[in-house]
Order: C-alpha cells, then structure tokens, then sequence
C-alpha cells in the first residue's frame, strides 16, 4: 500500500537525517516504526506527507508510492485527500476549538456528509469520553483526552492509511496501554492500515504485525513482531531485558555492555 | 437624556465601521499572522469604487454596493497572491512594511484614477433623517448599524457552524496541523484575504454614506486598528466591541470635550486623542486586550 524506497531526506539542506530507508506498509496492517529520539522516525512520516517546506526538509532521492502511485511532490492537503492521515506527535489538538469543532475539521476532506454523523457515531463508539466532552475547548482536555481525540480527528476522513508519531508520548502506562488497545481495534475493525512510529518498544511490538529499527536514518533490522520480539538485540537495546528475559537489574556487581551486531 | 442617546446613536453607527474594519485586522492576523496597515486604504478603494459606479456611472446602489463587494474580494485575493503568499511566516516587520508600502500605493493609484478631491456618494440615504420620540437619526446611520450588526451575526453563524468557517479558525490556529487535515492553507488564507477585504470595502461605502468619499479615508485604518488591539488583536467578539468603545467615545468626546476651555488651555479637536488615551488605559490594565488572551497552553 505505502512503499518507501530509498528515501533520503536532508534537513536545512546539510544534514542528511534519512540516508535512504525503504519500507513497506501493506494493507489494514499495523506497521512499527522503532528508534530512539533522533533516529528520524518523525522525519520520515513528515517527508511523506508533505509538509517539508515549513520543517525545511527536502526529499533529495527515493520515491514515496502509494497504491501504485509515486505521492513525492505532493501537497500536504493532496496526501491527505488520497486516505494517508498523519496523527501529529505531542496531541497537536486545536486547543481554541472545541472538541466537537476539531473532530470537524478531521472531517474536512470527506465529500460525501452524509458520512459524518456515521463516521462521528463510530468515532464516539471507541472514545466514548469525546462525546461527553463535545462542548469544552479542546485545549483544556487532559493529555490522555487530547491523544484521543487527534485520532479520532484523523478516522473522521476515513484513511486507508494512519500514521501515528508516538501515541503514548507523556502518558501513564495504564493509559498507554488502553489507547494501544484502542488502535489495535481500530486497525482490525476499520481496515485500515497502521504505520505506527514509537519509542516505546515493548507496546508497539505488542500490537504491530511488522516492525522496523531506525537508527540515525538508517533501517538496520526489520521483520515480522515475532521474531523482532525474540531478537537478542532487540531484548536488550529496545526491551531492557536480559537473556533469561527478566528484566535488567543494575543492581548486579558485574554489568558487561553488550555490543550491538549490527553497524548505524 | 434625548441628546445623550443621539450621541450614542452617532457614536454606535462610527463604532460599526470600526469594528467592520477590525474585524478584517483581526481575520487577517489571525490566520496569516500579518498586521495589515492598509486595512484603511482598502476601506477607501471600496468607497470610491462604489462611488465609480453609484455616482459617475449612474448604477443604482445596491448593485454598485455589490459589485464594489465584489472587486473587494477579488483586490483581496489578489493581494494575497501576489504578495503575501510568499510571506507568510516571514518577519513580521517585513511583512508590516509591505502592507504599508501596499498601502500608500492604493492611496496612489486612486488619487491617480479619481482625483484627490472630496466627492459625495450618491446613495438612497443621502441627508434623510428619521425622528423618533423628539430624537433625530440619520437614516445613513440607523442602516450603517443595521447591516453591521447582520454581517456580525452572519460572521460569528458563519465561524462556528460552517465546515468552511471552522477550519478558518482550525487554519488561523495550527496551519501546519490543519494541512495535516486534508485543509489547502494557501486557500484559506486567500479566502481571510477576501473577507477582510470584503469587510474594509463594506466599511468604506459605509463610511462614505455618512461623509464624503476622499482618499483621506484611509486614517480610519489606524483608528480601526486600535479598535482591534482594544478587544485583544486575536478575538472577533473583541474587534467587534472595541470598534463600537472607540467609536462612542469619540462620539461623546467630540460632542461634550471639544472646544472645551479650561484655566486658558483650549481642548480643540480631542475626540481623536480620547479614543487612543483610552486604548492606552486599557492596554496598561490588560496587555492582552479586553478579549484577549494568553494562550492556552498545555504540553
């Protein structure tokens, strides 16, 4: 469905943040997207929905497709209309409208109205917290709330693709994962394919059925979840866990640093 | 007490011009983050564009009113896509010199067109009055208060129940977030540019219909403008209200202060001083304006 091939990416034109990653988001599947702060993850679902010139990113080579069509010159509002929706990092709600206001404006690109109460009934049936809320400004509703509602706001237009920037940034645990489990529902129950970009390893590979390690621009390991899950490496940078698979104690006198086996 | 409300009648009907030109300010700010010193100067175009068809042409009113609300939406784009598209997010001192600059070049061009003399509109409510338990009201006024206060209403209908009107505000607020949704900012922004014109142009044959039409109309911008900060440069309730504060106070001002006397100091001309010594007042009580607000922030 989304195929990256070979995307390079420079930021104000001399640093090279994306040194040519290919990936892969078949359809109505959930996709992950792992690296730690840096590693260009943000950069990535950026350069494909198009809007670089504010970032001052340019796409210096590789090609974006997206069912069968190259999308690397697009406007932003064009990808949008083709069904990839973006979920901003840090809730970007629109904290002066109110909740009811910003799930309308997820709506926008939706042609047909008729579809909104429909789509807004089936967004109230996984958030049933919005609903309550309709009437407040969005900017006074709490992180959990705000993390909610720009997905909704993105479902509204009805995507065949959600790429998600670090749903669980700043939430409690218990909160991360309700929210994983709301995605996980909405991915199986909606069709819709999923490239969900995270940090936070252990929940991400606990939905995803396929994943990717982005380590500064480069993708160094992929494959499905399960096997990324039993990787040693992976147990050890990504999970924290040792071999036995408790979790890492550094209470332990001798504490040897694993080298990881591959290059970034 | 009949004089009293006269004045305020007077007042409320300047007020409404203000706050029509305001009201573009604080769109365009809002949405393009461009402080627009030739808001004025597109209230004047609009003046003597209807005065063009109304006047020399022999169009009757209305539809000269409409073709000049017309050719001030389509200025209005214009503007933005020659100009100020490539601006946005750039300083915005660069981007407040060319609106000067754009100003005084509108100022030109008509002077260039239509003379620099003062001429009279020629419209339906020319020197009519009505009177009222024994108070008199220019009929120019009570029509000049009547189609603000529908437009207001029109434009808050307009900004808080229409998909259009919402991601206005969506845009004005986050427009990378707003591309994000699926919305062409460039167009919203076109579309700010051609209501706020639409506004000022509104405001011109209002203004005209009241006075004369010069290209000294202009001035009205930065009165306007301090009816805008007034409110609190980000919110149209406060564009709107501040526009009708200043205006009444000028009113008053110039009914009550001027040539006022005092201990051998003559007052003179003051109603222009008051409206500003009441923005500074209120300014150095709510730097925000009356409206205004700090953001809402959470991170």
């Amino acid at each position: 469905m989304l195929k990256i091939t070979n995307l390079e990416t420079t930021y104000k034109d001399i640093i090279l943040a994306l040194k040519g990653i290919s990936l892969e988001v078949p359809p109505a599947k959930i996709v992950t997207l792992l690296g730690a702060n840096g590693a260009g993850k943000t950069t990535t679902i950026n350069t494909v929905s198009g809007i670089r010139k504010t970032l001052d990113l340019t796409l210096e080579d590789g090609t974006i497709e997206f069912e069968g069509e190259i999308i690397n010159e697009k406007e932003p509002y064009d990808v949008v209309a083709r069904g990839i929706l973006q979920v901003p990092e840090g809730r970007k709600v629109f904290a002066e409208l109110t909740v009811d206001e910003n799930i309308i404006i997820g709506s926008y690109t939706l042609t047909d109205r008729n579809k909104f109460s429909e789509g807004k009934n089936s967004v109230s049936g996984y958030f049933p917290v919005l609903k309550e809320r309709g009437k407040q400004l969005a900017g006074y509703l709490s992180g959990g709330e705000q993390q909610m509602l720009v997905i909704a706001r993105a479902l509204m237009a009805e995507p065949k693709l959600i790429m998600m920037d670090e749903p669980s940034l700043g939430l409690a645990p218990l909160l991360v994962k309700e929210i994983f489990g709301i995605i996980s529902r909405i991915n199986s129950q909606e069709d819709v394919a999923i490239l969900l970009v995270e940090q936070n390893a252990n929940v991400a590979l606990s939905i995803a059925h396929h994943g990717y390690i982005l380590e500064t621009g480069r993708i160094v390991m992929e494959g499905p979840s399960e096997v990324l899950r039993e990787d040693r490496d992976i147990r050890e940078f990504y999970l924290g866990l040792t071999e036995v698979g408790t979790k890492k104690s550094y209470r332990e006198v001798k504490h040897y640093k694993r080298r990881k086996r591959w290059l970034s | 007490m009949e004089k009293i409300l006269e004045v305020l009648f007077s007042g409320a009907s300047i007020g409404a011009i203000y706050a029509l030109i305001a009201l573009g300010f604080v769109l365009i700010f809002k949405s393009t983050g461009i402080l627009n010193f030739a808001q004025g100067e597109l209230c004047m175009i609009g003046a003597f564009i209807c005065y063009q068809f109304a006047t020399l042409l022999n169009i009757p009113y209305i539809l000269s009113f409409l073709i000049a609300i017309a050719l001030g939406a389509l200025l209005g784009s214009l503007i933005d896509l020659l100009f100020f598209r490539r601006l946005v997010g750039e300083p915005i001192y660069s981007t407040i010199m060319v609106t000067v600059g754009l100003g005084s070049i509108l100022t030109c061009f008509s002077g260039l067109i239509w003379g620099h003399d003062v001429y009279a509109l020629r419209s339906p409510f020319m020197n009519k009055t009505v009177s009222a338990g024994g108070m008199i009201f220019s009929q120019a006024s009570l029509y000049t208060i009547g189609i603000s206060i529908l437009l207001f209403a029109l434009f808050i209908l307009f900004f808080n129940r229409s998909l259009l009107g919402v991601a206005l505000k969506g845009t004005a607020e986050d427009s990378d977030t707003a591309g994000l949704m699926g919305i062409n900012v460039k167009k919203m922004h076109m579309i700010i540019w051609a209501i706020g014109s639409t506004v000022a142009v509104v405001a011109g044959v209002f203004l005209a219909e009241q006075s004369f039409v010069q290209t000294s109309m202009s001035h009205t911008g930065i009165k306007a403008m301090s009816a805008a900060i007034l409110g609190g440069m980000e919110s149209l309730p406060g564009a709107i209200i501040g526009g009708f504060i200043v205006g009444i106070v000028e009113s008053f001002a110039a009914n009550y202060l001027s040539g006022l006397e005092m201990a051998g100091f003559h007052f003179g001309d003051i109603k222009d001083v008051v409206a500003f010594a009441i923005m500074i007042i209120v300014l150095m009580i709510r730097p925000h304006g009356i409206f205004g607000k700090e953001e809402v922030k959470r991170v």
